[in-house]
Formats: structure tokens, C-alpha cells, sequence
């Protein structure tokens, strides 16, 4: 109970009237981004006015965002290039757990590791492949649970990483990350010093997803 | 009739996540709320016929509540781990008694049921008059007056250790019902 719990009820509306709670930081950043986001869109010249060169543009941005990369060495990444090496076949066997790290794998791409997810959620890892996406190598480590689910971890290497659009934004510990639907399977990318990271899996809710990311985030990176 | 200046939401941002706290119950959950409602509020251009502001957040709000809680509903139920604890921020407010009762607070005001819960965070937790929350929640003025009556009656009594908690009222009939649920047949007296 409260040390000082309200006996009548004007005191309790004057203790909900009274309460000064903030908002966490992260959030207040978030609706200043989401503002700075609107205004932008609010200032750039109407559409109409734009006529074939928005629909020039629209296509440009939509190839992109299929794969048709042109080779400009543009920073935007083909999501489904990135996230489909998460959804193919192992090639490699997989890492065993960390030595050194109970929370990561024997596998890191740049010094970012995988993260060890058996004892935590029941995810062992099942395999490994390397890829090269744009020019990018991109290592994604494998794992299934005891349903039969499988989930793709991959780590492209190299800063700055690509960016990534789309989606919505959950924020977790102050780290944003992007939910998307990919060929019919959930993803969530997020940074892991610089790099960007990919999840996905069919059949596995982005909820998931996004606990295991998170989770991967705060222990095996800050271990 | 003036269009919404996003610029001007940024000074409701914490109100909201109050009002979103005490309804969901849970500081994760009140976060993604608020980002959730932002993001639609800013989706486009927003046209108010003169109405406060936080009127207009607290619909959305309520209307995004009531969506990501039926998406909730369809996905499979996961178990809390230890892993899932998020460790209470140390510095929500200067005096960790008041930040214990703030989280007993809006704890208790989640367990409400769900229309004395809204109309309890329209009013006390938002600030709207009666007439601006029986518009956002779209009940008649006196549902709310009623509402917010039986839910700080039941905050009072949860947060209060001398007083009894008070049985749960059970509807007896359909007259009961309809005030319930803030419908009633026209004409009848609320």
C-alpha cells in the first residue's frame, strides 16, 4: 500500500490531478522526430506540381525498395535482399555457444555477436550462411525452437549501415526498431553498433521478434 | 474550423503518457501507445472544429487503445521471463515514495472496468471538462458524471486498507445494463 494513500475522494482526484509523471526521454524524442517528420512532408512542393517527376521518383524509391538496386551506391537497402538471406537454407554449421560470453555465440560479424538464446527462450542455433547483399557481407546464424519454428539472424557488416524505411517503429531501452512484413514473414532490423541487424521468421509474431532482438540488444552486446 | 499544428502537440506528450499509463497499466505498454497515437495523429493533415487539442487525442487515444488491444488479442499469449522486467527508471520523480504510489496509482486505475477507467483518465488524469470527454468517448455528459463517480469509489476503496472493498456489484437487470454501458433508451433519465 501507499504511505500516504487517499482517504477521501477529493484526495484522490488531487493526488491523479496532482501527479507530474514525465515521459521517458525516449518518447519525447520520438514525437519530436515524428513532428520533424510532418513538417518536412509539409514543406516539400505539393504533388501536383511535381506530376511525371513524383511518379519518376515514385518508382525510383519503389524499385528500391523491391531490390532493383541501379548500383548507385545509393545508402538505401533492398529490405527483401536483406531479409530474404534470413528466410533460405544453412550452409554452414552452426556456431557453438560462446566460451567466453554465456549470452553470445562463437560468431560475429565486425565484433558484433550473436546472441545464445537456448537457456533464455529455448532457440538453438541450427546453422549458419554468408551472403553478400549489395555489395555487403552478410552472415545470418539460424535457430529453432522445439515447434519446429526457425528464426534468421543476420548482421551485415560494414558502417554506415544501410538505410532501412517502412514499417513502424517500436522502441525499446531507447533503441529504435523497425517492424516490417517481407515476403509474408515478420522482420524487425535495428543497429547494433552502426550495423544493421535483421530478424525474421515465418510463422514467429513480430512480438516475438522483437523480445528476442531487444534481449539480444541489452545483454549479449553489453556483455 | 483550424488545422492542427503538430508543433503544438509536443506540450501533451506527457499528459498523454499518463492517461496512457493508466490504462494499459504498464509504462512499455503506455509508451507504445502514445508513439502509436502520434504517428496517426500525424499521419496527415488534422482539421479541428474548434475543439481543445487534447480533446482531440484523448478519441485518438481511446481509438487506438481499443485497436492495438483487439491485435493483442490475436496473437498467441507469451509467458513473461525474468528477461521481460523492465527495471523502473530511477529517476521518473525526485521522491521514490511518491513514485511508489504513482505506480500503485495507475496501477489500481487499470484494474477499473474499462468505461469508469476512460472516463476517470479523461477527466482527472487528462484534465477535459465533462462536456469534452462525453464527446471524445462518446457518451452523454451524465454517463460521465455517473462513471467517474462509481471509478474513483473504487479507487478510493482499493487504495484505502481501512475501508472494506466493496463486493462486485453485479447487474440485476436490464436497466442496470444499459447504464453500464452508457446507452441509454432515449428519453430516460441517466
Amino acid at each position: 500500500m501507499t504511505n500516504l494513500p487517499p482517504h477521501t475522494e477529493s484526495e484522490l482526484v488531487e493526488l491523479v490531478r496532482s501527479s507530474d509523471v514525465r515521459a521517458p526521454d525516449s518518447l519525447h524524442r520520438h514525437v519530436d522526430a515524428l513532428i520533424a517528420s510532418r513538417r518536412r512532408r509539409r514543406l516539400a512542393p505539393p504533388p501536383r506540381l511535381l506530376g511525371a517527376t513524383a511518379v519518376v521518383a515514385a518508382v525510383v524509391a519503389l524499385a528500391l525498395a523491391v531490390g532493383h538496386n541501379g548500383g548507385s551506391g545509393a545508402p538505401a537497402m533492398s529490405m527483401r535482399e536483406a531479409a530474404a538471406s534470413t528466410l533460405r537454407a544453412a550452409t554452414l554449421p552452426a556456431p557453438p555457444e560462446s566460451r567466453t560470453y554465456h549470452a553470445q555465440l562463437a560468431a560475429a560479424v565486425d565484433g558484433v555477436p550473436f546472441p545464445y538464446w537456448e537457456d533464455r527462450f529455448g532457440w538453438r542455433s541450427t546453422g549458419m550462411r554468408s551472403d553478400q547483399v549489395e555489395g555487403r557481407a552478410v552472415t545470418t546464424v539460424f535457430y529453432s525452437d522445439s515447434s519446429g519454428r526457425r528464426i534468421g539472424y543476420a548482421i551485415l557488416a560494414g558502417t554506415p549501415a544501410p538505410r532501412i524505411g517502412g514499417g513502424t517503429i517500436a522502441w525499446r531501452g531507447g533503441v529504435p526498431y523497425r517492424l516490417l512484413t517481407v515476403h509474408g514473414a515478420a522482420v524487425v532490423t535495428w543497429l547494433r553498433d552502426g550495423r544493421l541487424c535483421v530478424i525474421s521468421g515465418r510463422g514467429v509474431p513480430s512480438a516475438m521478434l522483437l523480445r528476442l532482438a531487444s534481449w539480444s540488444e541489452h545483454d549479449a552486446t553489453a556483455s | 474550423m483550424r488545422t492542427l499544428d503538430p508543433q503544438s502537440l509536443t506540450q501533451h506528450v506527457d499528459r498523454l503518457y499518463r492517461a496512457a499509463w493508466a490504462l494499459c497499466g504498464g509504462r512499455e505498454d503506455a509508451e507504445d501507445l502514445v508513439q502509436e497515437t502520434f504517428a496517426r495523429v500525424l499521419a496527415r493533415p488534422r482539421v479541428l472544429s474548434g475543439e481543445h487539442e487534447l480533446y482531440y487525442l484523448m478519441r485518438v487515444l481511446r481509438n487506438t487503445f481499443f485497436t492495438s488491444r483487439r491485435t493483442a488479442s490475436r496473437r498467441p499469449v507469451t509467458v513473461a521471463t525474468l528477461d521481460d522486467i523492465v527495471v523502473a527508471d530511477p529517476r521518473p520523480m525526485g521522491q521514490p515514495e511518491q513514485a511508489l504510489e504513482m505506480e500503485e496509482l495507475y496501477a489500481t486505475i487499470a484494474t477499473l472496468p474499462e468505461d469508469f477507467r476512460l472516463a476517470l483518465v479523461a477527466v482527472d488524469v487528462l484534465g477535459l471538462s465533462y462536456k469534452e470527454a462525453s464527446r471524445a468517448l462518446r457518451v452523454r455528459e451524465a454517463t460521465i458524471t455517473t462513471r467517474l463517480f462509481r471509478a474513483r469509489k473504487l479507487i478510493a476503496r482499493a487504495l484505502t486498507p481501512e475501508l472494506a472493498p466493496e463486493p462486485p456489484r453485479i447487474a440485476t437487470g436490464r436497466r442496470e445494463e444499459t447504464r453500464a454501458s452508457g446507452v441509454l433508451p432515449s428519453g430516460e433519465p441517466s
